[in-house]
């Protein structure tokens, strides 16, 4: 604020508190006329309501006599009397600043030793899993939903299975959620409508999924094109996030008309880096979540089978 | 002073109202009149720069569909904020916002610094329904962003009025609208938008350094 606003708003206030502390001063010793039987002589409704004459009452006084002090006490400690920065010097920034330093060092002793083991050991850590949970549920669960089952229409790989794209050591894990993965598969439509049916039911046939076991042969030599990612016995390939097409595990959906339109059209995932907006300690808790909720998911996953 | 003074003000309605408005006001001129009179002074940081076409159509369809109703864009300077939402937000960063999204009325998050945050494809699923990738949401769906297409003179001619207001465009800038709009939609608009939200425009050397823990709740 530039020194003339300042000047400006230390005028009003002290306008306004000296218009007030002066009616504060004076009321209590203001002369009233007052009639023989103690009222003011105003009347209403023709004379049924009088207007009576008594003192101030002496809470009223002391409670506003109060206020004043707090007021003036106020703009002596705190920013509000124009540029003056309060003789506390207190900032909202400051304040931020304070609570933060005071949470830091509430955690400093967790975080010290979180960062003494490996990911797959802190994940049997009840305090890192607690703010494991808080941070996959306000920055993972938009796509991989809440209880990590993951999302068909996105894309989003299912995280309480033993199914990796990329790998389900707590190294892989970490590296996935600090630089995030990009994965890629081209379409296939140019191979033609019914190679591309043909293709989806030998597809369909590595999983012992429902298929047309006549079209699957026709559609096994096919495979050599897909096996450049997802491996001659269709199993997949960790370092392409290539999916394996043996388990029942699909990313984007198991039915029929899923995969050919997965191999005509392609399918593009992305997982964004999580380095910018997260900090290592972080990560590392996170990690150690979602190696968690991976090993947790394993029962239920192996008594469905 | 004397107590007759007192009893005209009491006994006219007009000139009691007249005093009363005088002092409430004092309030407001003191809190709103330095800052609209130096509102000028508040310049564009490095990395704030004028919203491309695309965005800016974006920007006018959050404004448009009423996205201000749910998600404030200001991140105020409380821990519990700046730890889920990123640094505080500052004046600097809102200058080419006519109007501004800032506010207090949060039923869904803060989005000051959404960009990036999740995919476009996300953003995609979730403005068509923001069931198909939140079961819990309540937040409306907005199909029909994908079916409008945007109109690149209209938005040139938005550009050209923004520059008379002050906005840096230059004739290059305008005249990039017609291909950047080309067969674009109010969706593919909108999500360009969010995904730029808070896009380097942190307030430089304040930010948390990655390395500590400082945002761990």
């Amino acid at each position: 604020m530039s020194p003339g606003w300042s000047l400006w708003v230390m005028f009003l206030v002290v306008l306004n508190f000296g218009i007030t502390f002066l009616l504060y001063l004076w009321a209590p010793r203001a002369k009233i006329p007052t009639l023989s039987d103690d009222t003011s002589g105003h009347v209403w409704a023709h004379g049924t309501i009088r207007e009576g004459v008594r003192n101030l009452p002496l809470w009223w006084l002391l409670l506003s006599g109060a206020m004043f002090v707090a007021g003036a006490a106020y703009l002596v400690l705190y920013p509000g009397f124009g540029n003056h920065k309060g003789i506390l010097g207190w900032s909202a920034h400051g304040e931020l600043a304070r609570a933060e330093s005071i949470n830091n060092a509430k955690l400093d002793e967790l975080v010290v030793r979180f960062r003494q083991y490996p990911v797959e050991q802190l994940a049997d850590d009840p305090a890192a899993l607690q703010m494991g949970e808080r941070l996959f549920v306000d920055n993972c669960a938009a796509c991989h939903g809440r209880g990590g089952y993951g999302n068909v229409k996105l894309g989003a790989p299912s995280l309480i299975d033993d199914d990796w794209l990329y790998g389900g050591s707590g190294k892989d894990i970490l590296s996935s959620i600090h630089d995030g993965r990009s994965g890629l598969m081209p379409p296939w439509a140019s191979l033609g409508e019914d190679n591309v049916k043909n293709l989806a039911n030998y597809v369909l046939s590595l999983s012992g999924s429902p298929h047309d076991a006549s079209r699957a042969a026709a559609g096994q030599p096919l495979f050599t094109t897909c096996a450049a990612c997802h491996g001659a016995q269709g199993k997949g390939n960790p370092a392409l996030g290539a999916p394996n097409l043996t388990d029942h595990i699909w990313l984007h959906g198991g039915k029929f008309e899923d995969v050919v339109h997965t191999i005509g059209g392609g399918r593009q995932g992305h997982m964004p880096a999580w380095s910018k907006r997260l900090t290592d300690d972080q990560i590392r808790v996170l990690a150690a979540y979602v190696y968690h909720l991976s090993r947790q998911g394993d029962a239920a996953a192996q008594a469905s089978r | 002073m004397a107590y007759k003074h007192f009893e005209i003000i009491e006994k006219n309605a007009a000139l009691l109202g007249i005093l009363t408005a005088i002092m409430v006001s004092i309030g407001g001129l003191a809190e709103i009149t330095p800052l609209f009179m130096e509102a000028h002074a508040v310049k564009a940081p490095a990395g704030v720069k004028p919203y491309d076409p695309l965005r800016l159509a974006g920007k006018d369809v959050y404004v448009r569909e009423g996205c201000y109703l749910c998600h404030s864009q200001m991140i105020r300077a409380l821990r519990a904020e700046t730890q889920r939402y990123g640094h505080f937000s500052t004046a600097q960063e809102s200058v080419y916002d006519r109007p501004f999204q800032w506010g207090s009325k949060r039923t869904g998050p803060d989005l000051a610094r959404v960009g990036g945050k999740y995919t476009d494809d996300w953003q995609r699923l979730h403005l068509e329904d923001p069931r198909q990738v939140v079961p819990q949401s309540n937040m409306p769906a907005y199909p029909w962003l994908e079916h409008n297409k945007i109109s690149a003179e209209d938005i040139e001619a938005r550009m050209r009025v923004l520059r008379q207001l002050g906005d840096p465009y230059t004739d290059a800038d305008i005249a990039s609208a017609r291909q950047a709009l080309a067969g674009k939609t109010e969706m593919d608009a909108l999500i360009a938008y969010l995904q730029g939200l808070g896009i380097q425009n942190e307030p430089a050397g304040k930010v948390p350094v990655p390395t500590g823990h400082g945002g761990m709740p």
